[in-house]
């Protein structure tokens, strides 16, 4: 049974969304503040975090930076604020996916799972745990779960590492905006700026000019590809 | 008829205030240099003249001069004559004719009364000046020079003096239009910041440091920007602010419903149906709380970005369940548009939601340069009602026979909004064959 923190201010959502949670095979811990749910995410972690953005004392994406710092935990972002603003904020912030309110249970329960997922590791465990996918030098090892930039290891969140693992399979071929949000985020039809958002965050950790990416190219009007 | 414009007119201006004073500058050096010359020619001439009636005056005091030789022996060159005129009889160098008329008979006159003299006259057409002088006895010496000369010089100094005159006004004419753009930069500045703030950048300012002679204009501009950029984030604040009062008790009840939903079989029949009747309201609250604070954001200008319009309208069929193939394109169709993938794709899915719910279905998501459309099969959309259809909350009858309430009443109206953020407009017509046909424009779409 995995385990679910859930940072909610409002004492009634918070509630009624940790009993709907449990309905659906989760252990809910639910917190007030951003304090608690940090403190909480040390002493007992959690599998997945679900976080609102406005929050009393620190805010969510505070909260959402602090806890990055030194996990990799998948962070949704469940909150009644639907701006491009907050959206981009929260997930530069570090946050994974982005939900607004209302959201359906099953719905949220369905992103959940799909950001559990490990990357290639998991999916497939027979395959040889040496094997480096190598562009120029950038190096990917899926079941190692390991990223290098010119030999030197990269830190990199557990949903980066899909959607670069993702493109890494896909070598010089074009992968849209879609087709990333369905295998990396389980999105049937889903935000785009989600997807935006990681390459942004993937490229200031790969590529040595964030402005002129080398690796992780747009092809504009279509989607992403890596290249060497 | 179109007004002509502030720069044209100053340069007309320059111009012919230049043209004016280069033509007076022309005309008094013109007149001054001509009556120079014209003296300093007559001086000469009349000296000349006298020199040579010295000559022939001592060549004919003996008796029975040869007056040709002594006339013959005078040093005139070629643009002067000499005529005597001795004891009622002309004489001259050579035999041509007419030469007693050559002499206006006022000159004669004079110089009969003893009085040497000088006049211009015309000959040939051309001009000359006849210098008299009397000689002794009733003899008169006359010499008639040729101006000729200098009535070509004259004319190319007037040539010259004119391609002068309209070369400086062409000159006031250029200096005109540079001067105005100078003036007229300032303006342009101010054109380009309301430019940017009608195309949504609201951070746009002016600096009146630049332009003391516009500060007054710089400053009400930059107050107006700000006024504009205050109403905005308080028309934003205000729809955050609804949108998280709203639909926080919203996820409550979604929630608390999912927890009922589950535990259904544990209730009796009775409140088993009042589970579903409240999941089905929170579903529809949901919708009609999502539509309001979308219609409150649909005047903010639309993000364009390069958006395969095609991949997008089948993506809204399959999301649908309906089969991608109801997209026909257009032949001509550009495979990216310039749009706002978000609103695009909300203002199609709103159309298709339409259809489904009235209009049995589409038939048809058809796709052109420049609009989309959705064909059904309905009972379309009366006449009366095609230009009111697009307001808020506005039903058509085929939504009131239906009576389930599904809809919002809000979704064409959403349509509308979107197509005006593109600068396009929302339309429907009947479709031939029976049905409606909506369309959304979306100028731009190819930039």
């Amino acid at each position: 049974m995995s385990a679910v923190l859930l940072i909610e201010d409002d004492d009634r959502i918070r509630l009624s969304l940790a009993m709907a949670l449990e309905d659906e095979g989760y252990t809910a811990h639910a917190v007030a503040t951003a304090e608690e749910g940090l403190s909480a995410q040390r002493r007992h972690r959690a599998d997945t975090v679900l976080i609102d953005l406005m929050l009393p004392g620190m805010d969510g994406y505070e909260c959402i930076r602090q806890m990055r710092r030194d996990d990799d935990v998948p962070i949704v972002v469940v909150s009644a604020r639907d701006d491009t603003h907050d959206i981009v904020a929260a997930l530069e912030a570090g946050a994974d996916d982005y939900v607004v309110k209302p959201v359906k249970v099953k719905e949220l329960a369905a992103r959940l799972r799909a950001l559990r997922r490990r990357g290639r590791a998991a999916g497939l465990p027979t395959a040889p745990a040496t094997s480096v996918l190598t562009f120029g030098d950038l190096e990917v090892r899926p079941e190692a779960g390991e990223v290098r930039l010119g030999g030197e290891p990269v830190a990199v969140t557990r949903t980066e590492f899909r959607l670069l693992c993702e493109l890494a399979d896909h070598p010089g071929l074009v992968l849209s905006r879609q087709q990333l949000l369905q295998r990396v985020w389980g999105h049937e039809f889903g935000d785009e700026r989600v997807v935006d958002v990681h390459v942004g965050r993937l490229r200031q950790k790969i590529e040595r000019e964030t402005g002129h990416p080398r690796h992780l190219v747009t092809v504009r009007g279509l989607g992403y590809k890596l290249q060497p | 008829m179109r007004p002509i414009g502030l720069r044209a007119r100053v340069s007309a201006a320059f111009a012919l205030g230049a043209l004016i004073l280069s033509a007076c500058i022309s005309l008094v050096s013109y007149e001054s240099v001509r009556n120079t010359l014209f003296a300093e020619r007559e001086r000469t001439a009349v000296r000349a003249t006298y020199y040579d009636a010295t000559v022939v005056n001592a060549g004919i005091a003996g008796p029975a001069p040869d007056v040709l030789e002594v006339l013959r022996s005078l040093d005139t060159g070629t643009d002067r004559y000499v005529l005597l005129h001795l004891d009622g009889r002309w004489h001259s160098r050579s035999a041509e004719p007419a030469v007693d008329t050559a002499v206006p008979p006022e000159m004669q006159e004079m110089t009969a009364g003893g009085e040497a003299g000088a006049q211009r006259i015309r000959r040939d057409g051309r001009p000359a000046l006849v210098v008299g002088v009397p000689l002794a006895g009733s003899a008169v010496f006359y010499e008639i020079i040729s101006l000729g000369e200098l009535e070509r010089t004259l004319q190319t100094l007037a040539l010259v003096l004119t391609a002068v005159a309209i070369m400086v006004a062409a000159a006031g004419a250029a200096l005109g239009w540079y001067v105005t753009r100078h003036a007229l930069r300032p303006v342009t500045a101010v054109a380009e910041a309301a430019r940017g703030i009608a195309g949504g950048d609201l951070t746009t300012r002016l600096d009146p440091a630049t332009e003391p002679d516009l500060a007054p204009l710089s400053a009400a501009f930059n107050d107006m920007a700000d006024e504009l950029a205050r109403r905005q984030e308080r028309d934003r604040r205000f729809a955050a602010d609804v949108s998280h009062e709203l639909r926080s008790p919203l996820q409550t009840l979604e929630a608390a419903a999912s927890v009922l939903d589950k535990r259904r079989d544990q209730v009796d029949e009775r409140a088993g149906a009042a589970i579903t009747l409240v999941t089905a309201e929170i579903a529809r609250f949901q919708a009609l709380v999502n539509d309001l604070l979308e219609l409150a954001r649909t005047d903010q200008p639309a993000h364009r970005e390069q958006v395969d319009v095609v991949v997008l309208a089948e993506r809204v069929c399959r999301s649908r369940s309906l089969p991608a193939d109801l997209v026909e394109t257009a032949p001509g169709t550009p495979p990216t548009w310039s749009v706002d993938r978000r609103r695009v794709e909300q203002a199609l899915g709103n159309l298709i939601d339409n259809a489904v719910r009235y209009g049995g279905g589409p038939l048809a998501v058809r796709i052109a340069p420049g609009y989309l459309e959705v064909d059904d099969a309905g009972p379309g959309v009366a006449e009366k009602d095609q230009a009111t259809i697009f307001d808020r909350f506005v039903r058509g009858p085929a939504s009131h026979a239906r009576g389930d309430g599904d809809g919002t009443g809000l979704g064409l109206a959403i349509v509308a909004g979107h197509a005006a953020a593109h600068g396009g407009e929302a339309c429907v017509t009947g479709r031939p064959g029976g049905g409606a046909r909506f369309r959304f424009t979306l100028p731009g779409f190819d930039k």
